[in-house]
């Protein structure tokens, strides 16, 4: 190509949005599409793109793996759960591990994924590296899809400054059909099929150098093969685990068992609140009230269209406040996270103050009129 | 938006490309100067610095260019080239670092300690820092050519060079720390963008810096928050918790994180790392939730008032980062299928945003939007952020939380630790730190480490004042600090007489009247209150009424009014007081028709009432022995109001007679924004005038005890509203030069002390004073513990002595402190802060809460506010 032509194309070389964007956004765009519960990014670097895939919702374990311990350190902290996800501990578990290690060795710790992305590394690899790199992807780890990403150098004279390769770290760059040759006969030998496509779209009339970044997206043909892998090849870990987070989730039992007690006791509390203010309205004061009529209050307005059996309703005894279990357990709240009743039972056993015969929770309401 | 917003701009710089040997020689730690012939335009520019104290950072890059320096000298730098942070958003400085005030007080250059009272061992909080010999920080500037502005993209580019630079370094973007010296002084590196575009990286020593240096002072301090982070704390506001232990009290919804508040500082002798134990309290809840049960509480005519006076002003937490905002605004006008303006240009509704970005569905699309003021001092950038109340947690409790008695006790169970538990939480910390091989492995790497065991030293206690009360003198158990007992059945110093009063309540309150007025008749003889029969109103239970009632009823005569209230609903008191203490100027006392429900309580309510009518009345109930003559005691403090009008208020009180048992009171009402006091001139010449009126001639010393000055605001008082004080004593007259002696009161500081006591760790007594180890060489400054707490740990009050011509020992001023929190009227006991301190704090907070507007000076010299 000719300097007037390089000239002329500079300013037409920015793509928006930035093409590593793009990039994570076709691996999310797929995510969304397969429904991958495990994610494992080979050459995550500074995590961005496992940042972003924490956000979807499909997937419970993250994984990451980059030779340089560094890069990864700067930024792991961004995939530490929040302070929210502490209060509000979602449906779904999440595990995020990185690794240090390589890409030529294999990890049992990289085992059973759905997806694995490599974006952008294959060309970072040196020759045996490269040559090792098929049967640790494909023949080891054998996830069900696996997308590599690589620049094309066909596009690189449209680049004004690069001289021979985008990076100084690439040790090389393929021209479309370099890649398509190394994937085809890659699948081939690991029983996958492969996709090509890109992000990055040549200027119009350029088309015919392909999209700035090429991508491969692989697909295992058949289901199981990657068990009989496993088993024939027990390998110890290599790799170095640098960072872990577990995130909270309502499947692990302590964090169902905090807000299954929290949403009850709240709950009860506004029950016991409406009760009370009931009483007050009616223009007695309690006290006298429960001391001298012995009365018991129902209360059952504030359950709105919901059916409840007479002596199943919330009432006050003396000083004390009784709001039965299935009266809570009608809440749409406390009954989605607790499924049954009986689980509901187990779960605040112990915790949260229960009438004798366990069936209502009990408040003392003696030293709350002292105090106010 | 968010977080795109935030994206610091820097000054346009030319050239970028620092020249080499540095040509540029620039002189560092100058305010008001820009350096560098680099942007001789720039020279025009009003000076960011003198602007903002303490304002250090990134948009002043440009003079913390390379510097002339020879290797090896010793040079501490000036903050103004420091703008290192852990994470976005500009540093204040919180330390009030560089402000040096005992230097220009030769009195206590020497010395400043006291010495009087008994000896008593103290364990503190503060733990030693030490570095290995000979170590020093090296500082470099990266400039970038061409210019890069994203600093995640600047720090990618410049640790491409790992290998050069090393794997122990601190960057901000702009300044980079090295814990050991590159080859030459100047290092030219190349990278390369995503883009494939080169950038050429010139990394040039600017600085060798000694560990005593305020910025290694910074520095140390982002490295130890580097450390929490290791230790996977979670950073909330300034911060770190421990979110893997939380206590939940799901009665009130709530969760409280263990966690702790660190500052690295240079004390007395050592840098030192005061730590302590911090609670968080967390919300299960959004701020959607909060929204639909105050809808379900106060229904829809209210509902946009409420939350406006319920969210204004909490710290929220949101779902998609971890940053905190404040809730300045509600946009009810707005909603999650509104657009904003991306970095980018283009726009996008919030529903969309989220969804790509966070992967985020907002289910209610009817909610309001929330605003989030983003200040950018430095360049006077004004910056909102819309929030959405579904995304966003709320954190901290709202003022109605605190009111709630049974929410606050269950609250204390978990977050007042007593001394040895406090203690154990924090070496739990520092255990943490010894074990954690990440965290010795980069302590290391900078040549740092700590000493495990807390400081112990010795402090004074100083002798318990004497309470006088009608020529009787009283001693007080110091174990409780408290005299209510003592000084029970005697006379007051001053009563006023009761001739005409009244006494207004509603009829189903009228049991409660006649108790309360048959109470007051038993307690007031033996105070020495003269008390006639009050008139007897009552009304219905309606704000009108009442107003209505006062207007036809309230003489000239009157000496007080006195509202016996059903609810604790805010309009109904707040227009009692606006009307008595602005329109037609009476004392009132309101009081809660509950709390003399309780005849077992009854007596003791009905003294503290017939204690504080005398005061609101011009009444004195004791007073402890002052030594000083004609000496003026000033008190100031300021409240915010966040709610309505977002205005400031200053109080001010000022004493009016030899005992301090009188105090005169003004008050200045000022716009938002304007932290210290302007309206302080008038308030001390009016204060002047009612002094000499009662004194026939003027102070000849004056204490100026000043509370409310946030962290990082010393430099603003001492250098603009000190000199106020002054030009205001000048303008009173040539001949008149009264000592002037001016005391920084701070409640919140992180030192904690703790008495040994029969190897167990105790709160020290009152009367506790410390003023060594654990101040600050730079200031006049010590800690008085004054007050005893039930349950926790007892805070120190800090005192800092800015301004002194009184010639005084530090000794006498340290016990004139003290004695002055033995006056404040409301409490038989010691307080935490000097009597006029808290009385301009009451003034401040009923005008900034109820009345809006300065009060009638008519009531001026009297304790109207308790």
């Amino acid at each position: 190509m000719d300097k007037n032509f390089q000239e002329e194309f500079k300013p037409v070389i920015k793509f928006e949005p930035p093409l590593y964007k793009q990039r994570h956004q076709f691996v999310k765009d797929l995510v969304e599409k397969y429904k991958p519960k495990k994610v494992a990014d080979l050459g995550c670097a500074d995590c961005s793109l496992l940042w972003m895939l924490k956000f979807c919702s499909c997937i419970e374990v993250l994984a990451g793996l980059d030779i340089c311990a560094n890069v990864m350190k700067e930024k792991m902290h961004t995939l530490s759960p929040l302070p929210v996800d502490y209060l509000q501990p979602s449906e779904r578990s999440l595990t995020v591990t990185l690794h240090h290690g390589s890409v030529a060795h294999k990890d049992p710790c990289m085992l059973g994924f759905d997806l694995v992305t490599c974006i952008e590394l294959i060309e970072h690899l040196e020759e045996s590296e490269l040559k090792k790199f098929p049967e640790v992807v494909f023949g080891f780890m054998a996830p069900s899809i696996v997308v590599i990403s690589t620049p094309n150098s066909e596009f690189n004279p449209l680049f004004p400054r690069v001289m021979l390769y985008r990076h100084p770290d690439h040790k090389f760059e393929w021209s479309q059909a370099q890649f398509q040759s190394w994937a085809l006969e890659t699948a081939r030998c690991y029983g996958y099929s492969v996709e090509f496509t890109g992000v990055g779209h040549p200027p119009t009339g350029m088309e015919k150098v392909g999209f700035c970044t090429q991508i491969g997206v692989f697909f295992r043909k058949s289901p199981q093969t990657g068990e009989s892998v496993q088993s024939e090849k027990p390998t110890e870990a290599v790799y170095k685990t640098v960072f872990k987070a577990v995130y909270p989730s309502l499947k692990d039992g302590k964090y169902l068992q905090n807000a299954v007690i929290s949403e009850v006791i709240f709950t009860a509390q506004i029950i016991k609140h409406r009760l009370m203010s009931k009483r007050e309205e009616s223009g007695d004061d309690p006290e006298r009230k429960s001391k001298f009529q012995h009365s018991v209050d129902s209360f059952s307005d504030c359950l709105g269209k919901l059916v409840v059996e007479k002596h199943m309703e919330p009432f006050v005894s003396g000083n004390e406040v009784y709001i039965p279990l299935s009266t809570i357990f009608s809440f749409p709240k406390v009954n989605r996270l607790c499924g049954t009743f009986e689980k509901l039972c187990k779960l605040i056993a112990g915790k949260v103050t229960l009438s004798s015969d366990g069936s209502a929770v009990m408040f003392n309401i003696e030293h709350e009129n002292e105090e106010n | 938006m968010t977080g795109r917003a935030r994206a610091r701009g820097r000054p346009p710089r030319q050239a970028p490309a620092l020249p080499a040997g540095g040509d540029a020689p620039v002189q560092q730690g100058v305010p008001g100067q820009l350096h560098g012939q680099r942007q001789p335009q720039q020279l025009r520019v009003p000076p960011a610095q003198a602007e903002e104290p303490g304002g250090h950072g990134r948009a002043h890059s440009g003079d913390a260019g390379p510097q002339e320096r020879r290797p090896g000298l010793q040079v501490s730098s000036g903050l103004q080239d420091l703008s290192l942070r852990d994470r976005g958003g500009r540093r204040r400085d919180f330390h009030d670092l560089g402000v040096n005030t005992r230097q220009t007080m030769v009195h206590v250059r020497e010395s400043k300690t006291g010495f009087s009272g008994r000896m008593i061992k103290l364990t503190t909080n503060h733990f030693v820092l030490t570095s290995r010999p000979h170590w020093v920080l090296y500082q470099y500037h990266v400039g970038y050519s061409p210019e890069v502005e994203a600093r995640r993209l600047r720090s990618a580019l410049l640790f491409q060079h790992q290998d050069t630079l090393g794997a122990t370094h601190a960057f901000d973007g702009t300044i980079l720390f090295l814990p050991r010296r590159l080859q030459s002084k100047v290092t030219e590196l190349l990278s390369r963008t995503r883009n494939g575009e080169d950038v050429k990286i010139t990394v040039t020593l600017t600085n060798e810096l000694p560990p005593t240096s305020p910025t290694c002072l910074q520095f140390y301090n982002i490295i130890f928050r580097r450390l929490l982070k290791m230790l996977n704390l979670q950073q909330i506001g300034r911060n770190y918790y421990n979110p893997s232990d939380p206590v939940s009290i799901p009665n009130h919804r709530l969760m409280v994180w263990l966690g702790f508040t660190s500052s690295i500082l240079q004390y007395e002798e050592n840098i030192m790392l005061c730590a302590d134990v911090s609670h968080k309290v967390l919300r299960g809840e959004t701020v959607l939730d909060t929204m639909h049960s105050i809808h379900s509480q106060v229904g829809e005519e209210r509902f946009r008032d409420t939350c406006a006076k319920e969210l204004i002003g909490l710290i929220v937490l949101t779902k998609y980062n971890n940053r905190t905002y404040r809730i300045d605004d509600i946009d009810w006008d707005n909603n999650p299928k509104g657009t904003f303006r991306k970095s980018d240009g283009s726009e996008v509704s919030f529903v969309e945003y989220y969804k790509k970005q966070y992967n985020i569905e907002i289910t209610d699309w009817m909610q309001p939007v929330l605003i989030s003021q983003v200040k950018r001092k430095s360049r006077n950038i004004q910056g909102s952020v819309a929030l959405i109340p579904e995304l966003c947690s709320l954190t901290g409790l709202t003022d109605k939380m605190r009111s709630d008695f049974s929410m606050m006790k269950d609250l204390a169970i978990h977050t007042r630790l007593p001394p040895e538990q406090r203690q154990r939480e924090l070496s739990r910390l520092l255990t943490y730190i010894q074990k954690d091989e990440n965290v010795q492995k980069e302590l290391r790497n900078w040549g740092l480490s700590f000493d495990y065991k807390s400081v112990s030293f010795t402090g004074r206690v100083v002798q318990g004042e004497k309470i006088f009360q009608s020529g009787t003198m009283f001693d007080y158990s110091p174990q409780f600090a408290d005299w209510s007992r003592e000084t029970r059945g005697v006379p007051l110093i001053r009563a006023v007489p009761l001739d005409s009063w009244l006494l207004i309540y509603s009829r189903r309150n009228y049991d409660a009247a006649n108790t309360l007025l048959q109470s007051l008749f038993k307690v007031s003889p033996s105070m020495g209150i003269r008390m006639s029969k009050p008139s007897m109103i009552e009304v219905d239970d309606r704000t009108e009424t009442y107003l209505r009632v006062l207007q036809q009823r309230v003489t000239p005569d009157t000496n007080i009014v006195f509202c016996i209230l059903s609810s604790s609903r805010k309009d109904k008191y707040d227009a009692i007081k606006k009307y008595l203490c602005t329109d037609c100027p009476i004392p009132s006392q309101c009081v809660l028709a509950r709390t003399l429900s309780k005849p077992q309580t009854i007596m003791t309510v009905a003294t503290k009432i017939a204690l504080q009518m005398n005061c609101k009345m011009g009444g004195e109930l004791w007073s402890v022995e002052i030594p000083l003559k004609q000496v003026m005691i000033v008190g100031i403090d300021c409240y915010h109001d966040t709610v309505s009008g977002k205005q400031s208020i200053a109080g001010f009180v000022a004493s009016l007679n030899q005992p301090v048992t009188r105090w005169f009171s003004r008050c200045v009402v000022q716009s938002r924004g304007q932290e210290l006091v302007d309206g302080i001139k008038a308030c001390l010449q009016a204060a002047l005038r009612n002094w000499s009126k009662w004194n026939k001639c003027l102070p000849s010393r004056i204490f100026v005890y000043r509370d409310g000055v946030g962290d990082g605001q010393l430099n603003t008082l001492v250098n603009y509203e000190v000199p106020q004080f002054l030009d205001c004593l000048k303008s009173i007259g040539t001949d008149y030069s009264p000592r002037l002696t001016v005391i920084v009161v701070k409640k919140r500081v992180g030192a904690r002390f703790f008495a040994e006591v029969g190897g167990g760790l105790r709160n020290p007594p009152p009367g506790t004073v410390v003023d060594t180890v654990v101040t600050r060489p730079e200031w006049y400054d010590f800690f008085i513990v004054s007050q005893t707490v039930k349950n926790g740990c007892v805070a120190p009050t800090h005192y800092n002595v800015v301004y002194d011509t009184s010639q005084l020992k530090p000794d006498h001023v340290q016990r004139l402190t003290y004695k002055l929190c033995h006056m404040y009227y409301n409490w038989s006991g010691i307080i935490r802060v000097p009597a006029p301190c808290q009385y301009a704090h009451k003034l401040a907070f009923l005008v900034g809460q109820s009345i809006h507007r300065e009060p009638n000076l008519l009531l001026s010299d009297r304790l109207y506010y308790l």
